[in-house]
């Protein structure tokens, strides 16, 4: 894992101290709220519908057991007892006083946390494939290329104002798990023809009001020019993306408005004027960062696990969560484990402070101390071995973490919505709560396999809607909350948007529409087809006719009760 | 620098009766105008029956974010219980008055009696 050295120690106390002395000023009156808030913004608070929300950057997802005691003393001591992992891999507490933030970023600061550019039209977090560093379809890990573009782009002097806010993803494996195809920059590192380790550049990809799947502008990009190019990119992006409206300011606009081709141009135009040599990272400096994501000391093992064999033949539920949650290895005789927040009606990405603390015993005892956050509101332990794996699973068990779901319809991505949020329209996680009772049967979520199901409480996406297998978008109509639902999204490098089936619909009413377009799929899948695959072969056409049956159906229910 | 505040209520037609909403700057907590400052009991909201009155309430809300006590105060239109208590008409404004759905036990509801 990365470790702060002096100058990212000094920056970020500095910053904690500046704004220490900013709440200072708002409470004698010295500042405005029109003043504060841009302040706030830039260090992650937020004030929600009944509180104010602090938002804690987890630099590409990656945390140690260290950082997690931390973030549990600060939910019980500050917080109401737990903290909500995010869709940009990021940790928020929905409770904080505004008095308390200055201590409670002192304390993150103790443990090489902040929230700096977790807000504000800066550039945010960077995420990263969950398994970095482990994946066996891995060109490279992704991990120093996210440190080094999280070094760069803090507090940038250039890119502090920008139009709107900007967010980068990277991955290094050739199947996507970080969505890199609907981020303002996608990057995906991959080999040339000679063999050279380099980057495609995907630009203005997002979803929000305005979905986009991202454009190629590089498809490949030297590895060692990757800073002049980054810079190329946004002061493109900086000069030319509109300011006037803040609905049209992302890049996916300018790339949209300025076409692929000519934008590509512009870009190359600007890059070609750049000194590269004193923007570009010195080679020692991207080795030192490289060095610190240096894979564990793994033992040498066999590739099979008797102990796990065994184990896994006499307890069912052991063997349902390995073959659920597990992820292959690269390493003979580990595998990478999905802790999956999802408890059947739970609320998706929380976690307690008790189960922070159980988790990091967990992760330092099991997982050389790291553990990794999802971009699907879930955990993983990064390497665990499968000697230790009913260990494991024990000590997941008995803090309420087994939960046997990964990737199946009940582990529902859902963003905090109108429970929560000041720019929600409608509710959101208890939508994903009554559909994951609905589907609570674990045998019929197996037959229904892989499922991503993605929910929105407003047209800003945070739930990543637009690219769920599902979809599902909560509106205000008429006084009342109105769910869109969608089929055929998908965040993966086969990037697809959602087709919407019908007119919104009812909270209530959303659980039986799913078991609705459930069926349509079982009934259209032929062999081992997933739904995503399923409605990628037959569009959206018998979707929209098993919704349509449905809302006809329930037209009439209704009708009859009246 | 974008919103992060959807301020106002959404109530459309009718605006009385109402009552006065803001956040606490401090605690940042949903807080109403009662009949002696600043209270975080929904019940102890005071209610606007008329315009005269709601438009006094309104200016009271500025002068309160002008002096730094509170932020975004705005008017609510209320429907008001068997009990004459007030209860928001826009279930964004019901949510403020309550705390969050999935959590009973968190906010107004955990704290305080009841509207309804």
């Amino acid at each position: 894992m990365y470790r702060y050295d002096e100058f990212d120690e000094r920056f970020v106390r500095e910053r904690v101290a500046q704004f220490r002395g900013q709440v200072e000023r708002r409470l004698d009156g010295s500042l405005s709220e029109d003043e504060f808030k841009p302040l706030r913004l830039k260090n992650g608070l937020y004030l929600q519908l009944h509180a104010y929300m602090l938002r804690i950057a987890v630099p590409y997802g990656t945390l140690n057991s260290r950082q997690l005691r931390m973030l549990a003393h600060i939910a019980e001591t500050y917080d109401k007892g737990y903290g909500h992992f995010t869709t940009r891999q990021n940790l928020q507490f929905n409770w904080p006083k505004l008095k308390d933030v200055p201590d409670i970023l002192g304390l993150l600061a103790d443990v090489e946390m902040h929230c700096i550019q977790t807000s504000g039209n800066c550039i945010r977090n960077v995420t990263s494939d969950q398994f970095a560093g482990v994946a066996k379809d891995e060109v490279e890990d992704p991990r120093p290329t996210a440190e080094l573009i999280r070094q760069w782009s803090s507090l940038h002097p250039e890119f502090v104002w920008l139009p709107r806010k900007f967010k980068i993803a990277v991955t290094g494996a050739e199947h996507d798990r970080a969505a890199i195809k609907v981020h303002d920059i996608g990057l995906k590192l991959k080999r040339n023809d000679q063999g050279e380790v380099g980057y495609e550049v995907i630009v203005g990809g997002g979803l929000g009001r305005t979905p986009m799947i991202g454009k190629v502008v590089r498809e490949f990009l030297p590895k060692d020019e990757l800073l002049a190019y980054l810079e190329a990119v946004m002061r493109v992006y900086n000069s030319e993306g509109r300011r006037d409206n803040k609905f049209k300011a992302r890049v996916k606009i300018l790339v949209h408005e300025t076409g692929e081709e000519e934008f590509r141009a512009r870009v190359e135009e600007e890059y070609a004027k750049l000194d590269g040599p004193t923007i570009n990272a010195p080679e020692e400096e991207v080795e030192r960062i490289a060095a610190y994501f240096a894979a564990p000391t793994y033992e040498d093992l066999p590739e099979t696990s008797q102990v796990l064999e065994q184990a896994r033949a006499i307890d069912p539920e052991l063997d349902r969560f390995v073959a659920q949650n597990s992820f292959e290895h690269k390493q003979p005789g580990y595998i990478a484990l999905t802790i999956a927040l999802k408890e059947i009606g739970a609320v998706p990405g929380d976690m307690s402070a008790d189960q922070m603390r159980a988790f990091a015993d967990i992760a330092e005892k099991y997982s050389f101390d790291e553990f990794r956050v999802t971009h699907s509101q879930n955990l993983v332990l990064p390497h665990v071995r499968k000697d230790d794996l009913p260990a494991v699973h024990a000590a997941l068990k008995a803090a309420g973490l087994a939960s046997a779901n990964a990737g199946l319809i009940t582990d529902i991505i859902a963003c905090p919505g109108l429970d929560y949020c000041a720019l929600a329209t409608a509710k959101s996680i208890p939508i994903a709560q009554a559909i994951a009772k609905t589907f609570a049967d674990q045998e019929r979520q197996k037959a229904i396999g892989e499922l991503p199901i993605k929910i929105s409480g407003c047209i800003n996406a945070c739930g990543h809607h637009h690219v769920g297998a599902i979809g599902i978008l909560g509106l205000e109509k008429g006084g009342r909350e109105n769910y869109q639902i969608t089929v055929g999204g998908d965040a993966t490098e086969h990037a697809s948007l959602g087709e919407r089936l019908g007119p919104g619909i009812d909270a209530e009413d959303v659980p039986a529409a799913i078991e609705a377009i459930v069926e349509t799929y079982l009934a259209e899948k032929t062999g081992e087809e997933s739904f995503i695959e399923t409605v990628r072969r037959t569009g959206a056409e018998p979707f929209k006719a098993g919704f349509a049956a449905f809302i006809e159906s329930r037209t009439a229910q209704h009708e009859a009760a009246e | 620098m974008a919103k992060d505040h959807r301020a106002g209520s959404k109530v459309r037609g009718d605006k009385l009766p109402a009552i006065l909403m803001a956040s606490h700057l401090l605690e940042g907590d949903t807080v109403f105008l009662g009949d002696s400052g600043w209270t975080m009991d929904p019940t102890a909201a005071k209610i606007a029956h008329d315009a005269e009155t709601a438009a006094v309430m309104e200016a009271e809300g500025k002068a309160a974010a002008a002096a730094n006590t509170v932020i975004d105060p705005y008017l609510v239109p209320v429907d008001l219980t068997d009990h004459g208590l007030p209860v928001a008409r826009h279930f964004r404004d019901a949510m403020r008055q309550k705390g969050p759905s999935i959590h009973p036990d968190m906010g107004k509801q955990a704290e305080f009696t009841p509207l309804d």
